[in-house]
């Protein structure tokens, strides 16, 4: 399979300061993947995934997307596959209307006016924006104009999208909406990027980890492997999801157990497992 | 826990933001916090955590106009009749986002705001600063300014700048949901440390239900303006249905056991560990296989 | 990060200028700035401006100077360019040569010269003034001589907003570019404007919540954290710059032989080099700034 996104050696050192942000990292991305890119604040991860959108160019080494090179793409240009869906709603939404700012982003593309307005009504069906059609973005709760940002950027048709902090300060019940989300986009053929530090996110959404310290691409694996990777873990200040630590404890304690969950699930038919033999 | 005599009291409280026609944000709440007590106030956005945690420093109903029904009493005082500023001797208040809490141009001016405004004197407040700076493990930032600070140090900050007029009750907002896992790491640590060394009350809204299960000692869970329980992490979260049905997050050791006892293969008698250390202790045994 | 946004800004120093009360330094800029205003003789506003130039020297903040003239100075030849052909002065005017249908007249250089000496004498005190005090030092000052409470705290805070605002900016136009939105233009106007003004507008909501939180706007006795020393040196200083500026002002305008408009000949060379160096000078620079602009 042709990757979709392709980094190669990729630096990125800002001017300013002369920081390294970025320091050779190489990785592929497959079409339908979730991947979920963590580190610390100042790790390089939001360095990294703005090179996917043109945002920034790289200082060496190169990144495609879709087979093309990004450094010569203005970012309208790679806007058109790759779909960034800011943290904060806020620094996105500006129209009259929930509708008009569903509607800007494939406007921008110069997509004829009923296609957008087919784009714009499989977007509201997805997102379940029904009844807010009509208003206006600031006058809808902060978890709904969570949704309006990923709506806006779906209309645009990106075969990749990038969350930023999708679930951060989310109650539950917003954070099980935008899960279904991620998957139901991977089940539509897309590709997901999340830069997230919400662990159960992490373990039970995403297939595949990346993480950044300092700079550098510490570890690319599945959650699995990551969670289990005491070293990682600790040198990068994360926690695993509650379960995932019990489980590890366990397997401290009892050298017979040796799985490393992800999810109550898991743990449930380890428990039955176990009883049964 | 002793029987003190109780430090925040709130006695059939109603509050409508706009007419008394819509749904009130805050619907007949009755809740005593005791000093030293560390509160998680859990429930979904809208669910009137903010709401409630107004109302204790009075910013609700003096400055936020509304509808407002009951008494709220803080150490003594009614919060309807005292002024927002005197209750920040009492009352210090976190909000969510860092950086939108900051105004000055200096750590250590940004800590003096309150003091100034309150007529404290110059050796009072250097001395204060210091300690406040300390506190929050700040010492040597004094003169940085706040907004290059991390999202987490800018929060530390906050508490620090709400230390400095030494009050008893430490209220915060979501306050880490804005910051990276350090910055989580660092704040939670300074709120442990407040109630655990200094005797703070704390009382936080937060939706980390694994980390408050660890630190609080009263769980309070909102629903549409109500309070539909409260009492110790292990009594709440046993309550596993209801909290499933409000949509909120049990712990997952605690949602584990539940699972587990459900299909009979352990007995918990509905009480389940809600603490990572109870819950290794609890569960290991389940896994104790003799190697074969 | 702030200093890229707002050039002028503080330089860290100890020169003696540093160490000065910044309220002396107000009061000569502000003494300069009327006396540039009450003047056109190049000899006075060339003479402010020197001494000016002397206190960037001894200050030593001359690389954070000359980084504002840099931006500053093509843009004032602007005004030779422009005063040359139409002067601020009542007519007749007396012209130097002609071209096309623009004549350049003596009164035209005259007034061009003065404005750019008046521009650069105000703005080089001033920048002294800036560059060498704290601007927590001059709020806490001017809170001392009866500034109200709340307006020094607004113009603080709308001091601490024009950086953070602008990095907002940069977010919104970058989150709005990548839904394919063309950076420039009509269109761009609401997309990138909107974002950054509600979210203005919500922290300030925010932040005076948290304030009163803090029992900021209490009333009664207020007090200051930050202590800024007054000598006897700095308040001789500045009785000083008071009487020398006002009564320096009080002479440029009563004195009517101060006005050499009419004294003053240009040599012709001397005016068309001028003005086409000024022109040439302009244009260069305003070529330089756009192309950065479009790069971007």
């Amino acid at each position: 399979m042709e990757p979709i996104i392709k980094v190669e050696n990729l630096w990125h050192i800002y001017p300013t300061g002369n920081v390294t942000a970025v320091r050779d990292v190489s990785l592929e991305i497959n079409p339908g993947e979730i991947v979920g890119i963590i580190g610390q604040n100042g790790s390089g991860k939001t360095t990294l995934v703005k090179h996917f959108i043109g945002l920034l160019k790289p200082t060496k080494g190169v990144v495609y997307v879709n087979g093309k090179d990004t450094a010569p793409l203005k970012v309208q240009q790679v806007a058109a596959n790759v779909g960034y869906v800011y943290q904060n709603p806020n620094h996105q939404l500006f129209a009259r209307t929930v509708r008009d700012e569903l509607a800007f982003g494939p406007g921008n593309l110069g997509i004829p006016e009923d296609e957008i307005e087919a784009r714009v009504d499989q977007a509201v069906k997805f997102f379940g924006l029904e009844d807010f059609l009509e208003l206006h973005p600031y006058r809808i709760s902060f978890p709904l104009r969570k949704l309006v940002g990923m709506a806006s950027v779906y209309t645009m048709r990106p075969d990749v999208f990038i969350l930023d902090e999708p679930t951060t300060g989310q109650d539950n019940i917003t954070t099980q909406t935008v899960y279904r989300l991620i998957k139901r986009l991977r089940d539509e053929g897309s590709t997901v990027l999340c830069v997230a530090h919400d662990m159960i996110l992490l373990a039970e959404v995403v297939d595949r980890m990346l993480v950044m310290r300092g700079g550098d691409l510490i570890m690319d694996g599945t959650p699995r492997e990551v969670f289990s990777n005491h070293e990682i873990m600790s040198s990068t200040h994360l926690t695993p999801p509650q379960i995932t630590t019990l489980s590890l404890k366990i397997q401290e304690k009892y050298q017979s157990f040796n799985k490393t969950v992800l999810s109550i699930d898991e743990m449930v038919s380890e428990v039955q497992k176990s009883s049964q033999s | 826990m002793t029987e003190t005599k109780p430090l925040i009291e709130f006695k059939d409280v109603t509050f409508w933001y706009g007419s008394t026609e819509d749904q009130p944000a805050l619907k007949n709440i009755n809740l005593t916090i005791h000093e030293g007590d560390y509160v998680a106030l859990l429930g979904l956005n809208g669910a009137g955590k903010t709401t409630l945690q107004l109302c204790i420093n009075g910013v609700i109903p003096n400055s936020i106009i509304g509808e407002f029904q009951g008494e709220v009493i803080v150490d003594g005082n009614d919060t309807f009749e005292t002024p927002v500023r005197e209750m920040a001797k009492i009352v210090g208040m976190v909000f969510d986002n860092p950086e939108f809490q900051l105004s000055q141009m200096s750590v250590g001016e940004e800590i003096a705001l309150g003091m100034e405004s309150l007529g404290y004197s110059y050796p009072d407040m250097v001395k204060t600063i210091d300690e406040v700076l300390e506190i929050v493990g700040l010492t040597g930032l004094i003169d940085r300014s706040p907004f290059g600070l991390s999202g987490g140090q800018q929060q530390r900050l906050s508490i620090a700048s709400a230390l400095a007029m030494q009050p008893k009750i430490l209220v915060m907002d979501e306050p880490t949901s804005n910051v990276d896992p350090i910055g989580k790491e660092e704040i939670f640590q300074v709120a442990y440390q407040l109630n655990r060394e200094r005797n703070m009350t704390v009382i936080m809204a937060e939706h980390e239900v694994e980390v408050m299960a660890q630190y609080a000692n009263l769980v309070v869970v909102m629903h549409e303006g109500e309070i539909v329980l409260q009492g110790t992490p292990e009594d709440v979260f046993s309550n596993v249905e209801l909290i499933q049905n409000l949509g909120l997050r049990m712990p997952q050791v605690a949602a584990f056991g539940h699972d587990v006892e459900k299909l009979g293969l352990i007995d918990l008698g509905g009480q389940y560990p809600v603490k990572l250390d109870q819950a290794v202790e609890t569960y290991g045994p389940l896994f104790n296989k003799k190697a074969g | 990060m702030q200093g890229i946004v707002i050039p002028i800004s503080m330089v860290p120093g100890n020169s003696i200028i540093h160490r000065m009360n910044p309220l002396p330094k107000l009061a000569w800029s502000l003494g300069i700035l009327a006396l540039a205003f009450a003047t056109r003789n190049p000899a006075v506003l060339g003479a402010a401006f020197f001494i000016g130039l002397i206190l960037v020297l001894v200050a030593q903040v001359g690389k954070a100077y000359l980084k504002v003239v840099m931006i500053l100075f093509p843009i004032s030849l602007t005004l030779i360019t422009l005063q040359s052909i139409a002067p601020a002065f009542p007519p007749p005017w007396t012209p130097i040569v002609g071209f096309g249908p623009f004549t350049i007249y003596q009164e035209g250089i005259y007034s061009g010269i003065s404005m750019l000496l008046r521009i650069f004498s105000m703005t080089t005190w001033a920048m002294v003034t800036i560059m060498t005090s704290h601007p927590s030092d001059i709020f806490t000052s001017l809170k001392r001589i009866g500034m109200p409470y709340s307006l020094n705290f607004i113009l603080v805070m709308t001091l601490q907003l024009i950086p953070i605002l602008q990095s907002e900016f940069g977010i919104v136009l970058n989150a709005q570019k990548s839904r394919a939105m063309k950076g420039t233009g009509f269109g761009a106007i609401l997309p990138s404007m909107v974002p950054v003004f509600v979210g203005a507008i919500e922290r300030v909501q925010q932040l005076s919540i948290s304030l009163e939180s803090r029992a900021f706007g209490s009333t009664g006795q207020k007090t200051s954290y930050r202590q800024v020393r007054m000598t006897f040196w700095d308040i001789a200083l500045l009785v000083i710059g008071v009487l020398v500026t006002g009564s320096t002002t009080y002479w440029v305008i009563v004195d009517r032989t101060l006005d050499w408009s009419d004294t003053l000949v240009f040599h012709p060379v001397f005016a068309i080099s001028l003005v086409i160096f000024a022109t040439l000078g302009f244009l260069t620079f305003f070529v330089l700034a756009l192309r950065q602009v479009l790069k971007a």
